[in-house]
């Protein structure tokens, strides 16, 4: 697979995984429902985040060298989280499809 | 924001310690630390580049203390004075190496 | 030194922060333009627009020029001349050749190494260096500046003042600072992790700015530090000198066994000796390599103990595909067979190589350099809405009681940021204005940025008067604009002089100069909206200060 495509992967995953990062957190599940997310929910959130986080780890392997993928992860990283605080504050409902799948039934995940 | 306002010579003797304090107890770690790992057998580039990186962490605590201790003139003490002391130290552990 | 550690640690955040964030914007800004140097050097020197050159042949091409460079470079001669204690010879001996490029280099860096005899410093040597076209040996002349490698580059960490070093040490302080600064501000941050994504942009200036800048501070921690860190590194010879001024004979010591063990000769033989084919030792090199199953081209390559019997030849691969630099292999400079090559390195080495590699970023990886770019910009962004918060936060009380601190800080605060970046445009304005074919181009060029920056902090020390009534200055504003307008110059006059406008670069794929008219074209944008936002909120602080506003003053008091 062209590294481009396997980077673009990349940052798909940390953008998703800071996402539900995010939005397992009070304050910013708060800004697209009205009450706190049950502790489930949120806990499932923070999995989802994490194991996005690693899978992109995972791509960035894929595509280069360990020393040269672990630097542009780390800045995949800092770049996501940027992204996310900015589209929180400016338009916080495109994140609805993320907050969508973290409140999917157990039985209805793969 | 502060609660008890300090002399311009406090502050003065604070960055001074922060500075020029640091400065020499880093110079005499990185002196000490260099010859005590040649001493004790390491390659000489992995010695120099190890104490050489961690010195200048030592440099960033050191000078972190320099704001955070209670006592300014143990403050001096311990950076000054002991950078001093490893300075010599390492000076004449190197005249037994050489 | 106050009651509790982390007010000690506020106060050191603050003060360090403020004074040597001057210094922070300018490392950081030009660290983000170094990212893309090779470029900007395309994008100043239109007659270097070709494509990236391999190394040419040493024998055919390189050899003769680097023959023909028989003198060191004037200004370090002189400077050598004060630190000898006997007068120095007519002629100095050549100790070293040198070659260096990289993939993204169409022009090749030549070096010669000249013994400075009877000096103060141990093993002192000076330079003489040019630049050459590799497909043809020509050399460009010396007055063209490339404004990436040759201006913006040494900014960021001498910030361009050679004067005794000083500037090394100024910026090495700063980056000391900032790994200080970055220690301090986790201390104060207690809802670091609460407020990792939050940004709350509607909320009054200051809740928005320290939003911003703790946003920033922390997503980007990582970057912040490490690159500061390995900035300390790559200097640490320069700022702690220990072993080289207290214990040199144990250095000396070090060189003797390591020549007997490597074979690499340590002074010239004194015996004159020819030199063997060096294309065929870069043959040689390259087919190693390749059996290695790390094939690349030469990047880098010395010829030691230049004419004598003892010579040898040490290339380096152009490590493009590995942070750290490649090892090197080393030839007999007369029969042209391998005399040693440099062992994998040890632990310390390697994690001092990786942070280094990923400093100096000689890699080859797009998207990382654009990462790269883009952290450096996260920083002045920090560093910048740092300044902003400590005016806001004293603007009232220092206008009230007739200091004039806040008022300074945000006059330096204006000049350090949008200043900065108008200087940095006007010259690139400037460099394609010029005519080509003037004497002392780069002195002009050199000049023009400097005053450009100067009259920028005239023009802020003009506006900020408005902070004696707690207003916002309009240099914010005004120098946005300014930045927009030289940004859409720069491009338009590269169109001009040069023809090698977007539609031409873009459909021939030439990116070093496609890139940086894309960058300059985005500037402009970005810096137009600001300078429209900004206007208006100059004009609304305004009426607010004249009304009083006490909901204002309430928010602050709560950050």
């Amino acid at each position: 697979m062209p590294d481009a495509v396997l980077l673009g992967a990349a940052l798909l995953c940390t953008e998703l995984g800071m996402g539900w990062l995010a939005l397992a957190m009070d304050v910013h599940w708060k800004q697209l429902h009205a009450a706190n997310p049950r502790s489930r929910v949120a806990a499932r959130l923070r999995v989802l985040g994490g194991s996005a986080l690693v899978a992109s780890l995972a791509f960035c392997l894929a595509a280069d060298s360990a020393t040269m993928a672990v630097l542009v992860w780390m800045m995949l990283l800092a770049v996501s989280a940027v992204t996310i605080a900015f589209v929180l504050s400016i338009r916080p409902r495109l994140l609805a499809p993320l907050a969508a799948v973290g409140r999917l039934k157990p039985s209805s995940l793969p | 924001m502060a609660t008890t306002t300090q002399s311009s010579w406090h502050v003065l003797s604070r960055v001074g310690a922060g500075i020029l304090g640091s400065y020499l107890f880093t110079w005499g770690f990185i002196a000490l630390g260099a010859t005590s790992l040649l001493a004790a057998g390491l390659e000489f580039h992995e010695a120099t580049d190890l104490v050489s990186m961690l010195g200048l962490l030592i440099f960033l605590t050191a000078f972190c203390y320099a704001f955070i201790a209670a006592s300014l003139a143990r403050v001096w003490l311990v950076l000054a004075g002991g950078g001093a002391l490893m300075t010599l130290a390492g000076w004449w552990l190197s005249r037994s190496l050489a | 030194m106050f009651a509790n550690f982390r007010l000690s640690l506020t106060w050191l955040h603050t003060w360090f922060g403020l004074v040597l964030g001057f210094v922070l914007m300018v490392a950081f800004f030009f660290g983000s333009m170094s990212v893309f140097d090779r470029e900007i050097d395309r994008w100043s020197l239109p007659q270097t627009r070709i494509a990236a050159q391999p190394m040419p042949s040493f024998d055919q091409v390189l050899a003769a020029r680097l023959a023909a460079m028989t003198a060191p470079d004037p200004d370090q001669l002189e400077l050598a001349a004060g630190r000898v204690t006997q007068p120095l010879p007519a002629r100095l001996k050549v100790t070293t050749w040198s070659a260096f490029t990289t993939h993204r280099d169409p022009v090749l860096d030549l070096f010669v190494g000249f013994k400075v005899p009877h000096s103060k410093v141990p093993d002192d040597q000076i330079f003489a260096e040019v630049t050459i076209d590799p497909r043809n040996g020509r050399v460009l002349p010396r007055d063209q500046l490339p404004l990436g490698s040759g201006f913006f580059y040494p900014m960021h960490f001498s910030l361009n003042i050679t004067w005794h070093d000083i500037g090394y040490w100024i910026v090495g302080f700063a980056a000391m600072a900032m790994l200080a600064a970055i220690v301090s501000g986790i201390v104060m941050h207690r809802k670091i992790f609460r407020e990792f994504f939050t940004f709350r942009p509607e909320r009054n200036l200051l809740r928005s700015t320290l939003d911003l800048h703790n946003l920033t501070g922390v997503v980007a921690l990582p970057f912040h530090f490490l690159w500061a860190l390995s900035g300390l590194i790559i200097f640490a010879g320069i700022y702690f000198p220990v072993i080289d001024k207290m214990m040199h004979p144990l250095i000396e010591a070090h060189e003797r066994e390591e020549a007997t063990h490597t074979g690499l000769a340590l002074g010239p033989s004194g015996r004159p000796g020819t030199l063997a084919s060096v294309d065929a030792m870069m043959a040689a090199a390259k087919a190693h390599w390749a059996s290695l199953s790390v094939p690349g081209e030469v990047g880098f390559l010395v010829v030691s103990h230049v004419g004598n019997s003892n010579a040898y030849v040490s290339i380096y691969r152009d490590s493009t595909d590995r942070v750290a630099t490649a090892e090197g292999l080393h030839f007999d400079g007369t029969t042209g067979r391998v005399l040693f090559e440099d062992p994998p390195v040890g632990p310390v080495a390697t994690v001092s190589g990786f942070l280094q590699g990923m400093h100096l970023q000689q890699f080859k990886h797009w998207t990382l350099r654009w990462l790269i770019f883009t952290g450096g910009l996260l920083s002045c962004v920090c560093i910048a809405t740092g300044f902003i918060f400590f005016v806001e936060k004293r603007k009232r009380a220092h206008a009230s009681a007739g200091h004039a601190g806040a008022r300074w800080a945000d006059a330096l605060a204006v000049t350090t940021v949008t200043g900065m970046v108008v200087a940095t445009l006007l010259v690139l304005v400037v460099n394609r204005a010029l005519p080509e074919d003037l004497a002392q181009r780069d002195l002009w060029q050199k000049s023009a940025f400097w005053l450009a920056w100067l009259a920028t902090l005239v023009h802020a020390a003009w506006r900020s008067t408005a902070l004696r009534e707690a207003r916002m200055s309009k240099a914010w504003p005004e120098q946005c604009g300014a930045i927009a307008l030289l940004a859409a110059a720069a491009v338009v006059l590269n169109a001009i002089t040069t023809g090698d406008h977007l539609g031409r670069t873009l459909s021939a794929g030439y990116w070093p100069v496609a890139g940086v008219d894309l960058t300059l074209l985005v500037c402009a944008g970005v810096a137009t909206v600001a300078a429209r936002k900004l206007h208006r909120r100059a004009r609304s602080c305004a009426v607010a200060a004249g009304s009083g506003a006490a909901d204002l003053e309430r928010e602050s008091a709560r950050a």
